[in-house]
């Protein structure tokens, strides 16, 4: 048994597919690629296969990690070909290597945020804004896990952020903490920003261009 | 794809993958390239609509065509269509994105009643005006077909045509007509009394009601040349048919999560309340190679890892060993999971159920509708309790310990020991698993029973009875719980207020249009989904048009009376039906059509047992 990662990027329609229906997705186009998986040997047999770092339901996706073993030999070249030529549009893979890092190394990753506001001078003002609410080092909001509602501090969790207006466009491009101990949705970040600047976007597109460990390192 | 000013709401609603198109499969030709677009739309949510495989051959059929060009549409959730409505945005198309009105054909499936106020919800979302007379340009032609169009009375006001029996061949026949007269500029008229000319097409239009004082209805007159028996389509040979072998893969998880193919349509077996085995007889068999062709080259295509056999009575099928025997290697060794639903208790094979449970384990069910042999004789349900419980015995020494039972409440001649009897059944079959020696160890069994409500439907031969009140049935559910003493038992139970509307408008006639569009524009929609029924409107719509419910539920017809859809013709005969309905009254039962031609009238449709029948007597 092999383990590789694949790596895929998300974007177009499949931006609103979420993480459950990637998990069935991504399983239905191994299927008609015909690539050997490993099958979990339990009492529903499932294939094996872990998306490193769920991607929201919205989000873009430049270069998002999977986890998949095979039962038999094929090449790296050869997984990805057949695989692209399985997916829906919207999903393709970029590279299919050995896994090197743990996926408990993942501590931040890179989006880029484009936003659309209703003019030149809310964009101006929104940028202003929002490097004056970062710089301020307190962003509070309200965040949903599983054990319930808890305020937090985003602020906490940006680790660098850059905003700039464009006509009627803002251009963010953060870095924010990402993985199991800490993690910042873009998509949270960026309502909260809304609600404390009181200045309304009217489209959001968000893409996590990469993933990283400790010290800004790709992760691998 | 959706309309550009969609895309800042789409994050805003729940499972935006619904609404954006670009699924695996979809095909997508652009508006220039074809001379005919038909919106096939299903007149309820994405997950439910995308499970229904009626859509998929037609989908599938339409696009093989290069002069058309077949999109899906499907009712927006409450939500998204708040936002619809509120910003203006019509109603478009999954693939193309283009809006609905500007299709050519706007088709609508129609599986039950209660999705009638979707269809008016879905029309006005699209821009267009509801009722057909307010539409006078010959495109959009608006169309239904599915069960509920053999009597789709309740709704003719609306609809421009309505296609009767199996769709594929005269969904074909009428784009080539709509072809011709859209580009010699026909008027809608011309084109209505055309296509009624096509066999299995009924335009509701060309047909005057009158009705006698008591309300039943005193005439049914065509106008013009329009035929006095509008007579189904019937595809005789399923073999040589159009079957998909690919199809849109949704992104998002659909209701029924897997891929299917049918095996045969109708039923031999004559199950008196049933209208799906009246309506669609004679019952015409796949063969057991092509069926697994299609089963392996549709897996192949979209990737899924379960495969359901569909028919009324899979166990019925006569190439069910030869199919699974050279298919399960197959699936076994592709880990696909393969299904079969509407197993019958008494020819339910046990080797094949145990070569079946090899890749995952499904559920087993099994519906003896009810619950003494005096009631399952009245039905024509054909199976004892002795076989229902032989077949558990089966199932529990094959390792399940729990069944499901599928009854019915509110049938004709019932009587409280017949609802004590179902839970008699369901302690039998709890006592016949303790019985059974070979039971999975250190396991409890759960017996789960379901009562849905009867519904007396057309083109059965309990049409002429009435139905239960919903007072009524409330009171049979109560005597089932109290009746239910083991805890190993558990029941589950359907609001009878459903059924009540659908009983009203599975008989009902045209006073019912200004009904449902009363009741539509107050506010209801999704009437099947229980936490969007609004019955106190529904109520509230029937007073305000003088129009008694009940009348069309609970009230005993007479074998005389002029049916509202007694000028479409079904296969099956009203004599046929009186003389089941007189049999049932007696308690005799009829054989299936492979035992004995039972002369239903189906026969003249051509095709699969019917011929077998004459070849043995030959």
């Amino acid at each position: 048994m092999k383990c590789v990662r694949l790596w895929y990027k998300k974007s177009g329609l499949a931006v609103f597919t979420s993480h459950l229906d990637m998990n069935r997705c991504f399983t239905r186009a191994v299927r008609r690629a015909d690539i050997p998986l490993w099958y979990t040997e339990g009492f529903n047999p499932h294939p094996y296969m872990t998306f490193l770092l769920p991607l929201p339901l919205g989000t873009a996706g430049e270069r998002e990690p999977i986890d998949i073993r095979l039962t038999d030999d094929i090449s790296n070249g050869e997984i990805k070909a057949r695989l692209n030529a399985a997916l829906p549009d919207g999903l393709s893979i970029t590279d299919v290597a050995e896994p090197k890092d743990k996926a408990d190394k993942i501590a931040s990753a890179l989006y880029e945020i484009s936003l659309e506001l209703a003019g030149e001078e809310e964009a101006e003002a929104f940028a202003k804004k929002a490097d004056e609410i970062v710089s301020s080092g307190e962003l509070n909001a309200e965040k949903k896990s599983k054990k319930g509602i808890k305020a937090v501090n985003l602020c906490e969790m940006i680790l660098r952020f850059e905003a700039a207006a464009n006509g009627k466009t803002v251009g963010i491009s953060a870095v924010l903490a990402s993985g199991n101990s800490s993690n910042l949705a873009a998509a949270l970040l960026i309502d909260s920003l809304e609600k404390k600047s009181e200045i309304e976007i009217q489209k959001t597109r968000i893409t996590r261009k990469e993933i990283y460990k400790e010290n800004f390192e790709p992760f691998e | 794809m959706y309309p550009e000013k969609l895309e800042k709401h789409l994050l805003k609603v729940q499972k935006p993958g619904r609404y954006t198109g670009g699924e695996l499969g979809s095909i997508v030709k652009s508006k220039d390239s074809v001379d005919i677009s038909y919106a096939f739309c299903f007149p309820d949510t994405y997950e439910i609509g995308m499970s229904h495989l009626g859509m998929k051959i037609l989908y599938s059929l339409v696009n093989s065509r290069e002069d058309a060009r077949c999109e899906r549409v499907f009712a927006p959730d409450v939500d998204m269509e708040e936002i619809m409505r509120r910003e203006g945005i019509p109603l478009y198309a999954l693939e193309s994105g283009d809006y609905v009105k500007d299709f050519d054909i706007v088709g609508f499936t129609m599986q039950y009643e209660l999705s009638y106020t979707n269809v008016l919800n879905m029309l006005s979302l699209s821009g267009l005006p509801v009722r057909s007379k307010d539409r006078p340009s010959l495109t959009p032609v608006v169309i239904a077909g599915g069960a509920c169009v053999c009597n789709f009375e309740p709704m003719a006001e609306f609809v421009d045509l309505t296609l009767i029996g199996d769709g594929e061949e005269v969904t074909m026949e009428l784009i080539d007509l709509l072809k011709e007269c859209k580009a010699s500029g026909k008027s809608k008229a011309e084109f209505l009394e055309r296509a009624a000319q096509i066999p299995g097409v009924y335009a509701p239009s060309l047909y005057d009601v009158s009705y006698n004082d008591d309300g039943t209805i005193s005439a049914v007159t065509p106008k013009g040349n329009a035929p006095a028996k509008v007579v189904k389509r019937n595809v005789a040979d399923l073999d040589s048919m159009f079957a998909p072998e690919s199809f849109v893969v949704p992104f998002i998880e659909t209701v029924f999560d897997r891929t299917s193919v049918e095996i045969f349509r109708g039923c031999i077996r004559g199950c008196r309340f049933c209208q799906a085995g009246f309506i669609s007889r004679p019952l015409r068999e796949k063969s057991p190679e092509e069926v697994k062709r299609q089963c392996e080259a549709i897996c192949n295509s979209t990737g899924y890892d379960e495969i359901s056999l569909c028919s009324l009575s899979t166990s019925d099928y006569r190439g069910l060993e030869p199919l699974l025997t050279s298919m399960l290697p197959w699936a076994n060794e592709n880990e696909i999971n393969v299904a079969l639903p509407s197993l019958r208790a008494d020819n339910f094979p046990k080797e094949l159920m145990e070569q079946l449970n090899t890749v995952r384990r499904s559920g087993l069910t099994f519906a003896p509708e009810a619950g003494t042999q005096r009631l399952r004789d009245v039905i024509n349900k054909n199976i004892t309790e002795e076989e229902v419980l032989s077949a558990c015995a089966r199932a529990f020494e094959g390792g399940w310990s729990a069944v499901k039972l599928y009854f019915m409440i509110g049938l004709p001649t019932e009587t409280p020991e017949d609802i004590e009897g179902i839970a008699n059944l369901a302690q039998a079959v709890v006592e016949e698993y303790y019985r059974c020696e070979n039971k999975p160890k250190g396991k409890g069994v759960n017996v789960s029973i379901s009562v849905a409500s009867f519904v007396p439907k057309p083109f059965t031969p309990f049409q002429w009875e009435p139905q239960n009140t919903p007072d009524e049935l409330i009171e049979k559910q109560d005597l089932l719980m109290k009746s239910v003493k083991s805890r190993k038992i558990t029941v589950s139970r359907h609001v009878p207020r459903t059924s009540f509307l659908e009983g009203v408008f599975a008989r009902g006639d045209r006073k019912l249009c200004d009904v449902i569009e009363t009741a539509w524009k107050n506010g209801c929609k999704f009437d099947s989904w229980e936490e969007h029924l609004n019955f106190d409107v529904w109520m509230e719509s029937f007073r305000q048009h003088g129009i008694d419910p009940y009348f069309y539920s609970a009230r005993k017809r007479s074998f005389d009376e002029i049916l509202p859809y007694d000028h479409i013709d079904m296969g099956v005969t009203k004599e046929f039906l009186m003389r089941e309905n007189e049999k049932a009254h007696e308690g005799i039962t009829t054989p299936s059509c492979r035992e004995k031609c039972s002369g239903c009238g189906a026969a003249r449709l051509n095709g699969g047992v019917c011929n077998e029948m004459r070849k043995t007597v030959v």
